[in-house]
């Protein structure tokens, strides 16, 4: 291999590096300059992940050999920040990311920091237009580039301002004090120890500095001496037999440390159903899954060792759909099912069936609810599988230690399980195997459960116990990975005269794929929330989870309620058409209120909020007028426009027994950490728990630190970062931990003070005795104890442990459903106007009003974070997203041809409105709100393209081909649209 | 990512000297299609033959006689924002601004969209239309291939092994400015194309006093871009114009079923750009033309 001399000035500093030829510019600057700021998001660029500024231009670093920039000038993201006489100061772009609540998880931030630098540099006054087209090329999954536009339309403005870069001080500073484009105007924070509260303020997220500046590490981010690079062989067929795999050459090539195959790893996984191998072993079940693995010193290696690997397969008759796996004599995708292990007496697998749960909700008398009934209606929906789409891959760091210890570095949403579900797979003691989770780039459930760590360990083991890196590839992200279960969903509707919805049956059948180790939790969690928010007295859903040859399914932000009010949303506005009453009205006769009773029987009370409220301030927000195109427009008519209304709702799907820790322990200096195992993955939850540890321990914030990396040996019991649980059990069991402390420091101050604890107040980081204001103790004279003047010491570390679980919950009767399955719901509405182009069939949204129950708005700035980006990933699953198979193989399995929505394709107009009604049981009342902002935002969408064109779409997404060619047919046949005549479900997907 | 020489002449003769002693070898320009290629297996050349540095490939110039002349190492981004193109060849103009993303044009070149002769490139259609020729170069000596003449398939050209592609010319045009390009794509964001076309008003066609003609061709639907015969405007106002031009596109384009869409729409979405570039470029204009 010749090496060639690179010279390159890099942030300033000029090296000489001899590099390879194939070595690309990504690789040079991340793995051999260390510079980690640096991303790989997709190696082809379409992600822009990883743009640097190369001689002044922009570039993707994945598209650009090492060799050609000799000579060049390249500047990252570590270059942006400025010199000070006190350690770096912040841009002004970096603050305004900051300050406007631009930052998330922090993967793509760098490459827009590049992005928008560069622009500003060509043109220090961008408008809108040039800005978007600037950032057009960054793809960000979280923020849903709103925040992203309006920072770097401050810094145009010239409005922004640098400032230190040191961690907390970010935190603490005035939160974007400049005039927003169309956002609301962020409060401003409190100065810190004025005591006045943080909680419900727009604090800026405590790991911004570490996010503008690249130093936030990730997974791939970590390398150790010795470390081996893996990589997968996966399987070109949806179902074969494997007869016969030949490693042998492989294990002879240079640098190959281990070569494993199924045959070597006897271990199948789940989180709810142990139904997944570690390696498929004698048989595989989806094209795309791993049949090998090579652990190599070198990635080059280890993808060389994997093509030299010759896999035998005898392709069987695959299952591609629900109706083919459900038919009599399918062949079975797990022949095995009956004696798998799962989680007994919450899932019913019907082995010999292809199913691998199966959900029923039965309560009133359906049949009696029909009769009721004056018309009855019956609809027919279906979501396609979509990808979550992190910008960070899937990755994970293992070493199988000598000594029997596993150390796990993993890009995971959820240590402990990941740990338990590991050390049960392996039979390991929970003790021996410590979880460790860095910043985590994105994962909206994708990277719940346990993924490729075991596969890791299995390689380190078989390598004599090096650390074995492996990191999911784009593709293996979408081929490999799980994605987001297909649905198809049958509903009908009993309805009196006067909308009065008597009956509601409905027949859910999930596309779980190969695999439902975490997707029969779905089909349960879908089912119980799966009539919408609605009083429904006579209702039966069966929801079936099903098994079929395709990539398999997991948990997407809103847990199944995405796609089973993509049908109820649109039933409802169908429905409300056919008998002649608006949609909103229809909704609201038949809302929950308090005292309903919810499908399962739980009893709704005051505490759960306003979903009538909700509905009306969107409906108001959006000049909700009930105008509909009488007559289906035809193509050709010019640009069309339309309103829709969705209502959502959603509780944490849980196991009853979900429980949550917190430990807070002061430093000596009057400080305090906070010690959590959830995960902030870009939600902002530890900005929220540093304002609640402040509030409660009544501390300046920058006094309050929440370590990012969670790891099973040092921080305390969490179950899983999903189902927007965290802030609220998280948030409850950081007040206990503060309140513990606070007992701890009245107590000591009380003997140091000499007054009983019940007369020490404490405020502004110190302990006062009631009506003696000179007698007052710092936090920092009694954090690790109090020493008297003349040595002797009394009290000792004030530590706090906090914790909570859920309490009343119960399982589901298997017969009926009947049960509390829920800790707390949120309710939720979407208003949405948008425009056909019905040339093309492209729809675009001009305006989004997105009203919640959150209980009690924490941090105003982080809850609109969270509305916009679920907004615009919903617009994703609305307009764009769906995964195209052939014969059972994913065709667009890279960004190339899966696309999701890019600066340009967010919505004109984005409005959130927050309803507080304190939830009993939630921190401050507050519930949560991660997930919901996504949900029902395609049946919003859908609901205002009929409304604009005159045309029914049942099926996702209402991308422009599909939209066009329903105008064209529903224009050909003159347009029926009662029942489903004359639209376009059944119809085959008209793209392959 | 297999490994390879890697070479970076800083002259023609050198480049076509590298390129002739290897006939497996690749010559990289912008990167941005040969790295995916890389990464993906689908090339795997023994020798990249960096031609960035070669001076004359970079430059972008005019004749005395209004031609443009376009090195084939010139960036999309480049081509995309020089005001003087965008006034005399729009269609160019914009078929470079479609390219992917702003990272993607400034590194990708005028060269490299064609060489790499992808069905759905965006530059092949302006540049079809607008009546330009590539110049290609190699150690016998040089020669000029009228672009209509240059794709010969999905990914195959008339480039000979050992020779480059020096530069594009691009004549002066009959009707400065009447020209235009535009692109179905999914969503918003960049994209490769479903269907694109461009049209550029043009002159007579023999005898030289007939009546103007309206030049269109169309991309993605086909092995390689579809070059239409050259469209009399005599009677016709725009929608007439852009009625016949669709008819006669439906009749030569071959679109297929893909991944990223169908055949139907591809040919829906082909008559619609082709009227509603016949609209633009027509525009006002009366029934006596």
């Amino acid at each position: 291999m010749t090496l060639h001399a690179v010279t390159l000035t890099v942030n300033g500093r000029t090296r000489t590096l001899d590099v390879p030829a194939e070595r690309r510019l990504v690789d040079l600057l991340h793995d051999d300059l260390h510079l980690d700021s640096v991303k790989l998001g997709c190696g082809v660029g379409e992600c822009g992940a990883c743009t640097v500024i190369l001689d002044g231009q922009p570039v993707d670093a994945c598209l650009v050999l090492a060799v050609e920039v000799d000579g060049a000038t390249v500047e990252t993201a570590e270059g942006e920040a400025l010199p000070g006489p006190a350690g770096p100061r912040l841009s002004d772009l970096q603050s305004a990311l900051i300050d406007r609540g631009a930052i998330q998880c922090g993967f793509c931030t760098p490459g827009i920091v590049n992005s928008a630098r560069a622009l500003l540099r060509a043109n220090p006054a961008p408008g809108r237009d040039e800005i978007v087209e600037a950032l057009a090329g960054n793809y960000c999954r979280c923020t849903g580039y709103e925040p992203v536009i309006e920072a770097v339309e401050t810094v145009a403005r010239g409005r922004g301002a640098s400032r230190e870069a040191g961690v907390g001080k970010g935190g603490t500073g005035p939160a974007g004090g400049t005039g927003p484009a169309g956002g609301p105007e962020p409060a401003v924070p409190t100065a810190p120890g004025s005591g006045a509260p943080f909680v419900g303020t727009a604090v800026p997220r405590i790991d911004g500095p570490a996010k503008v500046m690249g130093t936030a590490a990730f997974v791939r981010d970590l390398a150790v001496p010795g470390m081996l690079h893996a990589r997968l062989v996966t399987s070109p067929h949806a179902a074969a037999r494997i007869r016969r795999i030949d490693t042998s050459r492989a294990a002879a090539m240079p640098g190959v440390a281990a070569v494993l195959t199924g045959a070597d790893v006897d271990v199948r996984l789940g989180l709810y159903m142990e139904d997944k191998p570690v390696l498929a072993r004698d048989v595989v079940r989806y094209a795309g899954e791993a049949v090998a693995a090579v652990a190599a010193d070198t990635a080059t290696e280890a993808e060389a060792a994997c093509a030299a690997i010759r896999v035998e397969y005898e392709p069987t008759e695959p299952v591609l759909d629900v109706e083919a796996a459900l038919a009599e004599g399918a062949p079975q995708v797990h022949p095995d099912l009956a004696r798998y292990a799962w989680m007994r007496g919450v899932f019913f697998p019907e082995p010999g069936h292809n199913v691998a749960h199966h959900q029923k909700i039965r309560r009133g008398d359906v049949q009696r609810g029909f009769d009721e009934a004056d018309r009855v209606f019956e609809f027919r929906f279906a979501n396609p599988p979509v990808q979550h789409a992190p910008l960070e891959t899937h990755a994970a760091l293992v070493v199988a230690r000598p000594d029997g210890r596993v150390e796990i570095v993993t890009s995971a949403q959820s240590p402990f399980t990941v740990r338990q579900l590991f050390c049960r797979a392996f039979g390991l003691p929970l003790q021996r195997v410590r979880v460790r989770v860095p910043y985590v780039g994105g994962g909206f459930g994708g990277k719940a459960g346990i993924h490729l760590e075991p596969l890791a360990y299995c390689l380190s083991r078989a390598a004599g116990g090096r650390p074995v890196r492996l990191v999911a590839t784009r593709e293996e992200e979408f081929h490999t990975l799980p994605s987001r279960q297909g649905l198809h969903s049958t509903i009908r509707t009993g309805v009196t005269a006067d909308g009065r919805i008597t009956a509601l049956e409905v027949r859910y059948l999930w596309d779980a794929g190969a695999y439902a180790d975490y997707g029969v939790n779905i089909g349960r969690a879908a089912a119980y929330a799966g009539a919408g928010p609605y009083a429904i007295p006579n209702c039966r859903i069966d929801s079936i989870v099903v098994y079929t040859n395709r990539v398999f399914g997991t948990a997407y932000r809103g847990f199944g309620h995405l796609e089973v009010l993509w049908g109820i949303e649109r039933n409802m506005d169908l429905v409300a058409r056919a008998i002649g009453i608006d949609p909103v009205e229809f909704r609201l006769r038949n809302l929950l209120r308090p005292g309903d009773m919810t499908i399962t029987g739980e009893l709704v009370t005051e505490g759960h909020g306003r979903p009538d409220e909700c509905l009306r301030l969107v409906a108001e927000a959006i000049g909700w007028d009930g105008r509909r195109a009488e007559h289906p427009v035809a193509p050709g008519s010019g640009r069309v426009r339309g309103r829709g209304i969705a209502m959502l709702h959603k509780a944490p799907a849980m196991p009853t027994s979900t429980a949550c820790s917190a430990t807070i322990l002061f430093n000596g200096d009057g400080s305090a950490n906070v010690l959590v195992s959830g995960i902030d993955y870009g939600q902002g939850t530890y900005t929220a728990l540093a304002q609640i540890a402040a509030d409660e321990l009544r501390l300046p914030l920058e006094k309050i630190h929440v370590p990012w990396e969670s790891d099973t040996e040092f921080t305390p019991y969490d179950w899983q970062t999903v189902a927007s649980r965290f802030a609220v059990m998280g948030g409850n069991a950081v007040i206990a931990a503060a309140r513990e402390c606070l007992d701890q420091l009245r107590a000591l101050a009380g003997q140091v003070l000499h007054v009983p604890p019940e007369q020490v107040e404490c405020r502004d980081g110190r302990a006062w005795a009631t009506g003696h204001p000179e007698r007052t103790l710092d936090y920092a004279e009694l954090a690790l104890g109090y020493t008297y003047p003349d040595g002797t010491s009394v009290g000792g570390p004030i530590i706090g442990k906090g914790r909570y679980i859920a309490t009343g919950l119960t399982n589901l009767d298997p017969e009926t459903g009947q049960g509390l399955p829920a800790l707390n719901w949120t309710y939720g509405a979407h208003g949405v106007e948008v425009e056909v182009d019905t040339d093309t069939g492209q729809v675009h949204v001009l305006d989004v009003a997105s009203a919640f129950d959150v209980g009690k708005v924490l941090n105003p700035q982080q809850c609109r974070a969270q509305v916009v980006g679920g907004v615009v990933q919903g617009v994703g699953s609305a307009l764009l997203e769906k995964f195209v198979f052939e014969d059972g193989r994913l065709l667009n399995d890279s960004f190339t041809d899966y696309r999701i929505p890019t600066a340009r394709d967010i919505p004109d107009r984005m409005r959130q409105f927050f309803v507080e009604t304190p939830h009993p049981q939630g921190p401050y009342g507050a519930r949560g709100v991660a997930e919901h902002p996504m949900i029902s935002v395609p049946s919003a969408v859908g609901n205002a393209v009929a409304n604009a064109t005159g045309v029914e779409f049942f099926d996702l997404p209402m991308d422009a081909e599909r939209v066009y060619l329903g105008l064209k047919r529903a224009a050909r046949a003159s347009g029926s649209v009662e029942g489903q005549a004359g639209s376009t479900a059944g119809e085959p997907a008209v793209a392959r | 990512m297999g490994g390879f020489r890697y070479e970076r002449p800083t002259t023609l003769r050198e480049a076509a000297r590298l390129l002739a002693a290897a006939p497996g070898a690749s010559v990289l320009a912008g990167g941005t299609d040969l790295l995916v290629g890389l990464r993906s297996g689908v090339a795997r050349p023994e020798l990249v033959v960096d031609v960035k540095r070669i001076p004359e490939l970079g430059r972008v110039g005019w004749t005395g006689d209004g031609d443009l002349v376009v090195g084939a190492c010139a960036t999309l981004a480049t081509i995309a924002s020089d005001p003087r193109i965008a006034a005399a060849f729009p269609a160019l103009a914009e078929g470079a601004r479609a390219v992917g993303s702003l990272q993607v044009r400034t590194r990708a070149t005028l060269g490299g969209n064609l060489v790499n002769a992808s069905p759905c490139m965006d530059t092949a259609p302006p540049l079809l239309v607008l009546r330009a020729e590539v110049c290609l170069a190699s150690a016998h000596g040089e020669r000029r291939l009228p672009l209509e003449d240059f794709f010969r398939g999905v990914k195959a050209t008339g480039i000979e092994p050992g020779e480059i592609l020096t530069s594009i010319r691009i004549p002066r045009p009959a009707r400065p400015g009447a020209s235009g390009f535009e692109k179905i794509r999914r969503g918003l964001g960049h994209d490769l194309a479903l269907v694109n076309a461009a049209a550029a008003l043009d002159g007579p066609e023999a005898p030289l006093d007939g009546p103007e003609t309206l030049r269109v061709a169309i991309g993605s639907c086909g092995p390689v871009p579809i070059l239409l015969p050259p469209v009399g405007l005599a009677g016709l106002d725009a929608e007439g114009a852009g009625d016949r031009v669709a008819r006669i596109a439906l009749e030569r384009i071959r679109p297929i079923d893909d991944v990223r869409a169908s055949a139907e729409y591809r040919r829906d979405m082909t008559a619609l750009l082709c009227r509603r570039l016949a609209a633009r470029l027509l525009a006002g204009a009366g029934s006596e033309r």
